[in-house]
């Protein structure tokens, strides 16, 4: 048993020798902060200026970009794949949304749209929420129509569910794995640290390098920042199901199969769930900074704005990515904890 | 029927286990082997055999490794070392032999469980959860739900089918636990002290519920507890662990009245002996002689005694089988009645005979209706074991039957 080995384990040096290594650390730093700057002026140098005039000891920069431009020469059909593969969901999906109506009426003389979507969405939402969810969803989404924003937001929320999915479909079975298994999970936790810490703006440039213009390296962005809480919740709500209960599903002979779809899974369902409301509010936001790369929708017209100083223009589109996160937020949230 | 057989089961935990057994061979103990490798001996050197159709007891406190011992036979934990075995009807399964799939076999067919905190799915109706191993077996969803439906019948909870686990009492869930159980037609049950997380009324309550169905659903039990009274009800055998080892196997009464070590006589201690206790335990022994007591007229008798036996002022005559046949007390001629007879209309003139298998508690019971007169214990064979007076039954709930020692 795996979980056997981990009680029994203990370093009966670790923390002697844990108080000894910051001990150390700590009486280096002091020396150095007190004693630096005056053997800095007795030998005549400034250390920093050392470093500026003679550029810097590790040359990184020369490294990551000569690995890309490699990667994206070597790799180049791979990420023509993946790049008409993201490109085919996403053109799909917004054809998809685009097909649903907007009707336009007319009262006093004045067109007034009525979008399709808005009506459909209703009972979802009553569902999934609230009543009053429900008609939130159709009044944010009508004011969105009728902002002029309609075809803006259907692409912000194409790119939104593209992402989401593809993240989706990575996240929940590594999470799995990671759940059940814990040389995966020492493996995937750095990794995932790693790409919830960089910076997003960060990733956005190799994407383009890798992935040309267009939707695609927009994707890629928004999976890799949008990944992390699939993974993560998906391995909580594995681990976290009862000890005995996964007993129990061994104890009537379940197979690893069984276990992970007859006891995992439903235990795990709340945790898993809201790691997917998670992964689609993350995606949302980060399609919105990926129209730096140009990548369009809602993000696409904040961009502009900026560019152009329209600030009218720029609140508005703002406000139409509210109305969107408030609707895919509710009807992923409570979604969970509901019986099927 | 099916039994269990376990033969120098050891279970050490850590990362290299086989490190602790020069230690335990040096008769170095649990804590010893702990402090110096850091391994936990979770069971050591265990070996016993159930009898076909038993109900055998594990008790021992938290820690001394019963839990462990009992994930050994559906080895849910892998023993490090030792036999364990199965045998159905001459049919013999080495557990600690099987490979996975085999022994998922095993576990899907041939032995299920229950579980302290009763492990229902909260995600399953009550009968579903009754159905699950049904499920892994791949019966159809419709035998599966007429089969849960009656086994819920049994255990009396059919009304709440539909219900989901965590809307039912403690007591409820444990009966869906034992349904479950049942519903996979294994013929052995572990179970994990399965009452313990209830409170006393339905513990006690389960307990005779589990004993009234075990008369009509033919299983072979291995059951788990902390409570030696629970031990003495429910068990035809008890064995009791102490830091991974058994340190005492024997049937109810023999734990009782002969306690092998001081941590058993310590348990023994508070534990109540009267539902125990026999009266072949506290019987005084009398002195059995040819010559007719002075006084007593035997040329009427019919037949002739062939022996006499005195105590406490009781007269006894015994046939040459050694059977009681009359008995006298002040030359008052006494009525026999036994024990289980119905003892609602019996004067001062009665004597009471217990036959060897009653227990302290009956006799008590019986006493208690009727007179205090001295009551004539039998042996199996119908024959006189000896007396027993109010004084007998103190010093048989005081001292658990050590006759020798309380004197």
């Amino acid at each position: 048993m795996k979980r056997d080995r981990r009680n029994s384990r203990t370093f009966p040096w670790g923390r002697p020798a844990a108080a000894f290594v910051c001990l150390l650390i700590g009486a280096s730093l002091l020396a150095a902060v007190l004693c630096g700057p005056a053997w800095a002026q007795q030998h005549g140098v400034s250390l920093f200026e050392q470093i500026g005039t003679q550029g810097s000891l590790i040359p990184a920069e020369d490294w990551i970009d000569q690995a890309i431009d490699w990667i994206a020469l070597t790799f180049a059909d791979f990420f023509d794949v993946v790049r008409s593969v993201i490109n085919n969901i996403n053109r799909g999906l917004l054809a998809a949304l685009m097909r649903l109506p907007v009707w336009g009426i007319s009262i006093g003389g004045k067109a007034v749209a009525i979008p399709i979507l808005g009506l459909l969405m209703v009972p979802y939402l009553w569902w999934a929420s609230t009543k009053w969810t429900g008609i939130y969803g159709f009044v944010s989404l009508w004011l969105i129509a009728n902002l002029g924003l309609w075809e803006a937001t259907m692409e912000t929320l194409s790119l939104t569910l593209t992402a989401a999915l593809i993240a989706l479909a990575i996240g929940i079975p590594t999470g799995i794995l990671s759940g059940k298994s814990d040389i995966v999970e020492a493996v995937v936790r750095p990794i995932l640290d790693f790409m919830q810490t960089l910076p997003v703006f960060v990733y956005l440039i190799p994407a383009v390098i890798l992935f040309g213009l267009g939707a695609a390296p927009g994707v890629v962005a928004t999976v890799i920042f949008a990944i992390p809480p699939a993974v993560r919740l998906t391995s909580l709500g594995i681990r976290g199901v009862p000890k005995e209960l996964v007993e129990a599903g061994e104890a009537f002979g379940c197979n690893y199969w069984q276990l992970l779809f007859k006891v995992q899974l439903p235990m795990a369902r709340p945790s898993i769930m809201a790691g997917v409301n998670q992964t689609i509010m993350l995606s949302l936001s980060m399609v919105v900074i990926a129209a730096l790369i140009g990548s369009g929708g809602l993000g696409g017209e904040v961009v502009r704005s900026i560019q152009r100083m329209l600030v009218g223009k720029g609140f508005v589109a703002g406000l139409a990515v509210v109305f969107i996160a408030i609707i895919l937020d509710r009807a992923t949230r409570s979604v969970g904890e509901k019986k099927m | 029927m099916a039994t269990i057989g376990v033969e120098h089961v050891y279970k050490v935990f850590g990362e290299d286990p086989e490190q602790a057994f020069p230690l335990m061979e040096q008769g170095k103990g649990k804590a010893e082997i702990q402090e110096e490798t850091g391994l936990v001996v979770g069971v050591q050197d265990v070996s016993f055999r159930m009898e076909s159709g038993a109900l055998f007891v594990i008790m021992g406190l938290s820690g001394s490794g019963k839990s462990t011992l009992l994930r050994c036979i559906n080895r849910l934990i892998d023993p490090t070392r030792g036999r364990v075995y199965l045998e159905f009807d001459g049919e013999r399964i080495d557990v600690t032999s099987l490979n996975k799939s085999e022994l998922r076999e095993v576990r899907e067919q041939k032995i299920s469980m229950i579980f302290q905190h009763f492990a229902l799915f909260p995600y399953r109706t009550v009968v579903d959860n009754v159905a699950f191993p049904l499920e892994i077996q791949g019966v159809d969803k419709a035998t599966r739900r007429e089969k849960g439906m009656e086994i819920l019948k049994l255990v009396g909870l059919d009304a709440w089918a539909e219900s989901y686990p965590p809307k039912l009492s403690g007591g409820m869930q444990q009966r869906v636990g034992l349904a479950r159980a049942l519903a996979s037609e294994a013929e052995l049950l572990l179970m994990d002290e399965p009452f313990s997380a209830l409170d006393p009324l339905i513990r006690m309550h389960m307990q005779a519920e589990l004993l009234n169905l075990r008369d009509r659903v033919r299983r072979t039990i291995l059951f788990i507890s902390h409570d030696l009274d629970e031990a003495l009800k429910l068990g035809d055998r008890i064995a009791i662990m102490e830091a991974g080892r058994i340190v005492q196997l024997g049937t109810p009464e023999e734990i009782i009245v002969n306690p092998k070590t001081e941590y058993v006589a310590n348990f023994v201690e508070h534990a109540d002996a009267t539902g125990v206790l026999t009266v072949t335990a506290v019987a005084k022994q009398v002195e059995v002689t040819k010559e007719p007591p002075k006084g007593l007229g035997i040329s009427r008798m019919d037949p002739q005694p062939a022996a006499f036996a005195e105590g406490d002022g009781l007269v006894i005559c015994l046939d040459a089988d050694g059977k009681p046949i009359a008995a006298y007390q002040d030359e008052v001629a006494m009525d026999f009645k036994y024990v289980t007879d119905d003892l609602t209309t019996v004067g001062d003139e009665t004597v009471l005979l217990a036959e060897h298998d009653t227990t302290l508690k009956e006799l008590m019971r019986a006493r208690l209706a009727t007179s205090k007169n001295p009551v004539i214990a039998l042996k199996e064979d119908g024959g006189l074991d000896g007396i027993i007076t109010g004084q007998e039954i103190l010093l048989g709930v005081l001292e658990k039957g050590r006759k020798e020692e309380a004197e």
